[in-house]
């Protein structure tokens, strides 16, 4: 039965919505396979914009993936994609949301036009709009001369485009990208990387990037959502995420265990956050980034030091990066 | 006078960007019966080898070829002989005799086709992430193959029926001429329905092609040998002979043409052979279902 509603007249999510403006809500989402536990409890929000989706191997990232697609149902909590429960609206919010999997596995002798053009069928698109828009989304991310070629004769980074085209060309309310780097040499990865902000620069497109890799989702996203061990390690902007402590002040000090335990409990006590990694200190500065906090710390622990006659060996100053943050929630 | 400067001439036509790239689409969405369309459209191209290369091609077109034959034979035969004497050749209901090999080869061709190779891959994964869900994939399917079939099961009965009509030797009257035609429409879809319920099941087991067509091929005729070597030497009950998928629709293509015959199964009353048409049916959709329900499916 032909949907004639125009995209123009559906409902956006643009805040207006009944979903509140978020794309995805997550709440205490539970799933296993049979008696194996992959998500227990997991909380999260998905707004417009490009959010990340980090997690190492095996965090449950394409679950999650897979239950905003409406393709397994969750063993407890509740999930709103678009306004509605994906396992029981599939269809519905499958034919609004783009998708790319990870695999690069496609058949070999379909053309790339062919295959883009199906796709977008199969989201809705009529025929004749779907070969126009198969043949801009394959130009847009610059296999345009190369969208005649059989799949099985592209390299990695060319399927990666391909499989990119597919997920936009119905032009979907947000993109769920899985692994989009996974297989591309950096200069390819520099240039998908580019090619999904400028989906959301150029179209507004929203985008969700799943990713085990913490440096391109800390220079592509706006959000982040951080899984591990089935549960959200971490949710917010990057700034968020980063905390008050947006630059740290790293020392390496030659102490024994209980002269070291004696410097943290002293620095602890003058108000600075101490974390302790062997023989080396990691002091947080606060949010303000000036130089004169930085100034204060060093002096702080210059100070403490001296007061329990102890070396320095190396000492240094660096921003707080998403790794960081990633690996504090990990330990 | 004064000279006044030339009007500017009139812009004939605005200058217009034919080409304007990937944009946003406001256009009409066609849901989730698109999708079916669109699957089956893509399979019948596939399974067809339409927009591949030459050697997709090679082997099912010389097999609807192989099914057409005895028509186009039996087309030129009616036409050299004498009216009157067309007595020997064959009735429509036994038109499927000829052919037999041509209709489960062109199952074992088409079902190992439309089902393993979408596992193999990742198209099962790109479908179910599409508004398509499993039981519409699997319909998607069915109606492919059921028409694909329809090709070899329909299409040389109906070339037959209109040329005999064109050569003034077809059925007396249009009355006759209806019901001649509904029976190769019901005899096409029975013989098309089994065979290809048959080869999805099988096809539904398996992600390499190769395998599921060898077995569709040894099934089908191996269900004749092996039921007939049980009634005929093991003293079994000819009620087994209903599990013999090869025949089984060809006996009840000659009951549709309220013909006799449909040998070796045809002794069984009318409605035992339906029960096993229906029974095949079930057990083979039970089977696909059963298959796909759980399908982990790579993503």
């Amino acid at each position: 039965m032909p949907d004639p509603t125009p995209t123009a007249q559906r409902p956006r999510t643009n805040g207006t919505d009944e979903s509140g403006g978020s794309l995805v809500r997550a709440e205490s989402l539970v799933k296993r396979y049979g008696s194996v536990p992959v998500l227990d409890d997991v909380t999260f929000t998905i707004s417009e914009g490009i959010t990340g989706l980090l997690g190492a191997n095996g965090a449950g990232k394409t679950t999650v993936l897979g239950l905003i697609l409406g393709l397994h149902r969750p063993n407890g909590g509740r999930l709103e994609v678009l306004g509605r429960d994906p396992w029981h609206a599939g269809p519905e919010v499958r034919a609004r949301v783009g998708y790319a999997p990870e695999h690069h596995t496609l058949p070999p002798d379909l053309r790339a036009a062919e295959f883009v053009r199906h796709v977008a069928e199969l989201h809705g698109i009529p025929p004749e709009d779907a070969k126009t828009r198969s043949s801009d989304a394959l130009w847009l991310v610059e296999l345009g001369e190369e969208r005649f070629r059989p799949m099985g004769t592209m390299s990695t980074g060319q399927r990666q485009r391909v499989k990119l085209a597919q997920a936009i060309a119905h032009d979907p309310e947000f993109v769920l990208l899985d692994e989009p780097t996974d297989g591309l040499d950096p200069t390819q990865r520099e240039v998908m990387l580019e090619l999904i902000r400028s989906l959301h620069r150029d179209f507004g497109m929203n985008i969700v990037l799943s990713s085990h890799l913490i440096d391109e989702v800390e220079r592509v996203c706006d959000r982040v959502v951080i899984i591990g061990g089935g549960r959200t390690m971490a949710e917010g902007t990057v700034a968020e995420l980063r905390g008050t402590a947006a630059e740290t002040v790293t020392a390496e000090i030659d102490a024994d265990a209980d002269r070291m335990a004696a410097l943290v409990a002293a620095l602890r006590a003058s108000g600075l956050t101490v974390r302790v990694d062997g023989r080396r200190l990691v002091l947080s500065v606060d949010h303000d980034e000036s130089d004169a906090a930085i100034k204060a710390t060093l002096d702080e622990l210059r100070d403490r030091c001296l007061d329990h006659d102890l070396g320095v060996i190396r000492l240094g100053r660096r921003r707080l990066s998403l790794e960081d943050v990633f690996l504090e929630h990990l330990r | 006078m004064t000279d006044q400067p030339p009007a500017p001439p009139e812009p004939q036509e605005r200058a217009r960007i034919y080409d304007q790239g990937f944009r946003r689409y406001h256009g009409s969405r066609t849901g989730v019966g698109g999708a079916v369309r669109s699957l089956v459209k893509h399979s019948l191209r596939q399974a067809l080898g339409i927009g591949r290369s030459a050697r997709y091609k090679l082997v099912p077109l010389p097999i609807i070829f192989m099914a057409f034959v005895p028509a186009i034979g039996l087309i030129a035969l009616a036409a050299l002989i004498p009216v009157g004497t067309e007595d020997f050749l064959p009735t429509y209901a036994e038109y499927y005799a000829l052919v037999v090999a041509a209709l489960y080869l062109f199952a074992g061709l088409v079902c190992p086709e439309l089902l393993c190779d979408d596992r193999r891959t990742g198209m099962l994964g790109v479908y179910l992430a599409s508004p398509l869900d499993r039981p519409r994939y699997l319909l998607g399917k069915a109606l492919s193959v059921m028409l694909l079939l329809l090709v070899v099961t329909l299409g040389p009965p109906l070339l037959t029926l209109i040329a005999f009509t064109l050569q003034n030797e077809g059925p007396d009257g249009f009355g006759q001429w209806i019901t001649v035609f509904l029976r190769i429409l019901a005899s096409s879809a029975v013989v098309g329905a089994i065979y290809g319920a048959v080869g999805l099941a099988i096809s539904a087991s398996t992600d390499r092609r190769v395998v599921a067509t060898a077995t569709i091929l040894s099934v089908i005729p191996g269900s004749a040998i092996v039921t007939d070597i049980l009634v005929n030497d093991g003293g079994m009950p000819p009620v087994l002979r209903l599990a013999n998928v090869m025949f089984l629709p060809r006996a009840l293509v000659h009951r549709i043409h309220a013909e006799s015959g449909g040998w070796p199964l045809g002794d069984n009353p009318t409605w035992t052979l339906w029960l096993a048409f229906f029974g095949w049916l079930a057990l083979s959709t039970t089977w696909i279902w059963f298959s796909y329900r759980d399908l982990v499916v790579q993503r």
